[in-house]
């Protein structure tokens, strides 16, 4: 039964594997290491950077190759390339961030396992970025969501904390419930698993088109839960306020990267009508579904409730959440005009946001180790107190409104050109009315940080240069990516080829 | 013939009349002398004392847990097995790899003490309490 | 009468509804959980019913091997997380834990 040919494919698949491989490698070597020197602080950090930035390196070779393996399961593309160096960057970043949390390191607690499970969650969040099969995206979902529950709730002897975990876990597990019952129909209808091959049966022959709508549906339902998209989005606020900070900023950029690149993959390989095609066009969809219309409402719903429930929040890591809600809904406009010119906008969105969510909720992190908590009462005066870190903020927030010179002006830019583009005009209307609104909220806090200022403003707070560092690796290009952006443009054009199979 | 749900029909009533008979046939042939102490819940000749719905030791779960997850695997080694022979090697070092993570699991749990049943150290009596000492 | 593939998706749908029922009417998280368990385990009777009934490969038994072992995988993490949820509220009722709200 093995034959050469399957030997030199298994070499091929093994090899493209590699980045995976040493993530999982790191693991286990990070379990024993934790066994071994049961009271180091940093130990296991280090381990995990070192495994990470391995696993980058490999990474950032096979960035141009694009091949089917482990007969199918995987497919390696650029598209895929572009989401895990995403994911790790934002996995490193995170990491760097914890080693500073004082909330994570509080009491003396071990966070060995904190390390481990983050290296964990990669590892699914890289095959969900790769997944071809809707086994695999299954496992995957399940490999990175039970890792982050676990996490959400790793403080665990804080109320809120336990609280979110267990909020996390109900949601997520009744939402991939859905989603394999939603894969089990689209197997008993086209008789495969694999998107290319559920694409074939879709051109052969046709497939029933309520079911094939309640199959679809219930799918989406489990990838718009990953992205909190707005019906599925219940959980994210709660969570997002319980668990620790370093986790919140994860789940809002990496696994929504994770689950973005699922969604587009699957909308495109096993629903895109490839016998006429041409570079440039709107994708021809397949089946019945309209999957326009279901991602633009989607995609409005999502923006409009985030935006303004975000407008009388309290609490930073709500406010921030229902801010990523709302940039989950720009995002999916990219996705919606369903051509190139989308996805390639989609993902320089996905870039700049990494960069000035991050930088968010790092700011968050260190006025929340000095103040004890994230009330956006805590920020009067802090212009003031902390004028270097607050204007990082001040760069952060103009950012994730989308003003110029910052990047997410070119984000914002790039999606709505690609929305205008498609003669989706009233969506972009929407999307404009949106980015009015969010300017609201994110002057509250910078009024807060430098007009308010009722408290005595003798104190002054000091930082390690560890903390300075970081911010000044986040702010820096979130400055630069607004005046210098070519590199990125030119490297998100080039990712976006997606392997469509054999 | 019989359809599918007739055979089901069949078996459920088979299954009854098996039980019927078992039970019928006893109450027949046993004698029934109850007597108060006889009607008591057995429980391995202890006496049962309050409702049965205790909390468990939380040592239970914990053990439990860890059993769930490593039992469940088992499901990957059939399959396997039945197609060992003809993939040979492959499938042979293919799952050495998967029992190999396994243990590495096995062992973090071991070593974390999540095994231990630390039972409660019964009190052995000492010399010094079997003497009285007179109190003044 | 032979029982097909039709026999085998009501039994499906009729297992889903039931977890779905028993997820949003229970209180206590642990029938929460077996509500889920329900719906996972309708997911596999399709697979396996698809694969045995519609002619097709052997994916759909591979797939609920896989859903199987994803669903205890997924019980032990939630249960030590209600586990959990006990040593800090000594309860585990999931409408009165509702700390985290605006």
């Amino acid at each position: 039964m093995i034959d050469e040919i399957f030997l030199s494919q298994l070499k091929q698949s093994v090899d493209l594997f590699l980045p995976e491989t040493i993530l999982v490698a790191t693991f286990i070597i990070a379990l024993i290491f934790d066994l071994i020197y049961k009271n180091s602080r940093y130990l296991i950090a280090v381990i995990s950077i070192i495994g990470l930035v391995f696993s980058g390196i490999f990474l950032v070779n096979q960035s141009t190759s694009s091949a089917a393996i482990f007969s199918g399961m995987l497919s390696f593309d650029p598209f895929g390339n572009f989401f895990k160096i995403l994911i790790l960057l934002t996995t490193i970043i995170i990491v760097l961030m914890s080693v500073f949390s004082k909330e994570l390191y509080e009491g003396g607690r071990k966070t060995g396992e904190y390390y481990i499970l983050i290296v964990g969650m990669t590892f699914g969040m890289f095959l969900l970025a790769v997944a071809n099969n809707l086994i695999i995206v299954y496992l995957a979902i399940e490999t990175m969501s039970i890792s982050s529950y676990i996490l959400a709730g790793y403080t665990k002897e804080i109320k809120r904390a336990s609280e979110a975990s267990l909020k996390y876990v109900i949601f997520g597990a009744v939402s991939s419930g859905m989603m394999i019952y939603g894969i089990s129909l689209i197997y008993g209808l086209t008789g495969s698993l694999t998107f290319d091959a559920i694409n074939s049966a879709m051109i052969s022959s046709d497939i029933s088109g309520l079911t094939l709508l309640i199959a679809g549906l219930m799918i989406i339902a489990g990838i718009g839960y990953k992205i909190s998209a707005v019906p599925f989005h219940f959980w994210t606020p709660d969570v997002y306020e319980g668990a620790p900070i370093t986790i919140t900023a994860y789940l809002s950029v990496a696994s929504k990267a994770a689950g973005f690149a699922v969604l587009i993959r699957f909308l495109k390989v096993s629903f895109f009508d490839s016998t006429n095609y041409a570079n440039d066009e709107i994708w021809t969809l397949i089946g019945t579904i309209d999957w326009q219309i279901v991602i633009a409402i989607l995609s409005v719903l999502t923006m409009t409730l985030g935006n303004l429930v975000a407008l009388w929040q309290t609490n930073m890591k709500r406010l921030l959440a229902y801010s990523s809600i709302a940039h989950a809904g720009y995002i999916l406009m990219g996705v919606v005009v369903m051509t190139d010119i989308g996805v390639t906008s989609v993902l320089i969105y996905f870039f700049v946001y990494m960069i000035m969510n991050l930088g968010a909720f790092l700011v968050v992190m260190i006025i929340a180790n000095k103040t004890g908590n994230e009330d956006i009462q805590k920020y009067n005066g802090i212009g003031h107190k902390a004028p270097f870190v607050s204007a990082c903020m001040v760069i952060f927030l103009i950012s994730l409104t989308g003003l110029p010179p910052t990047a997410g002006f070119i984000g914002k830019w790039a999606v709505f050109t690609a929305v205008l583009k498609s003669e989706y005009i009233w969506l972009a209307v929407v999307g404009v009315l949106n980015s009015v609104v969010s300017l609201y909220y994110y002057v509250k806090i910078f009024r807060n940080m430098y007009i308010r200022n009722f408290e005595d403003d003798s104190e002054i707070y000091e930082f390690s240069p560890g903390t300075y560092i970081l911010l000044i690796i986040l702010a820096v290009p979130t400055l630069i990516f607004g005046i210098y952006f070519t590199p990125l443009l030119d490297w998100a054009e080039s990712s976006v080829k997606i392997f469509l199979g054999v | 013939m019989l359809t599918d749900f007739g055979i089901i029909l069949l078996f459920m009533i088979t299954g009854a009349v098996f039980v019927g008979i078992g039970i019928f046939a006893s109450a027949l042939i046993r004698p029934s002398k109850p007597t108060p102490l006889k009607l008591t819940t057995y429980e391995c000749g202890e006496e049962a004392i309050g409702s049965p719905w205790i909390k468990f030791n939380i040592r239970f779960y914990v053990v439990a847990l860890v059993f769930l997850l490593f039992e469940v695997e088992i499901v990957f080694l059939f399959p396997w097995a039945v197609v060992f022979k003809e993939l040979g090697w492959y499938s042979f070092l293919s799952m050495v790899i998967f029992v190999v993570i396994l243990l590495a699991g096995l062992a973090y749990v071991w070593a974390k003490g999540d095994l231990d049943w630390d039972k409660p150290k019964p009190y052995v009596p000492k010399l010094e309490d079997l003497v009285i000492t007179k109190k003044d | 009468m032979t029982i097909n593939l039709e026999h085998y998706l009501i039994l499906s749908v009729i297992l889903f509804c039931f977890g779905i029922y028993g997820i949003i009417t229970r209180k206590n998280a642990v029938m929460v959980l077996m509500g889920l368990e329900l719906v996972l385990n309708s997911a596999n009777i399709n697979f396996v019913a698809f694969s045995r009934f519609g002619g097709l490969n052997i994916e759909g038994h591979v797939a609920a091997i896989f859903v199987i072992i994803l669903a205890a995988a997924e019980a032990a993490v939630a249960l030590a997380i209600i586990l959990n949820i006990y040593q800090n509220y000594k309860h585990i009722n999931v409408d009165e834990i509702s700390n985290l709200k605006e």
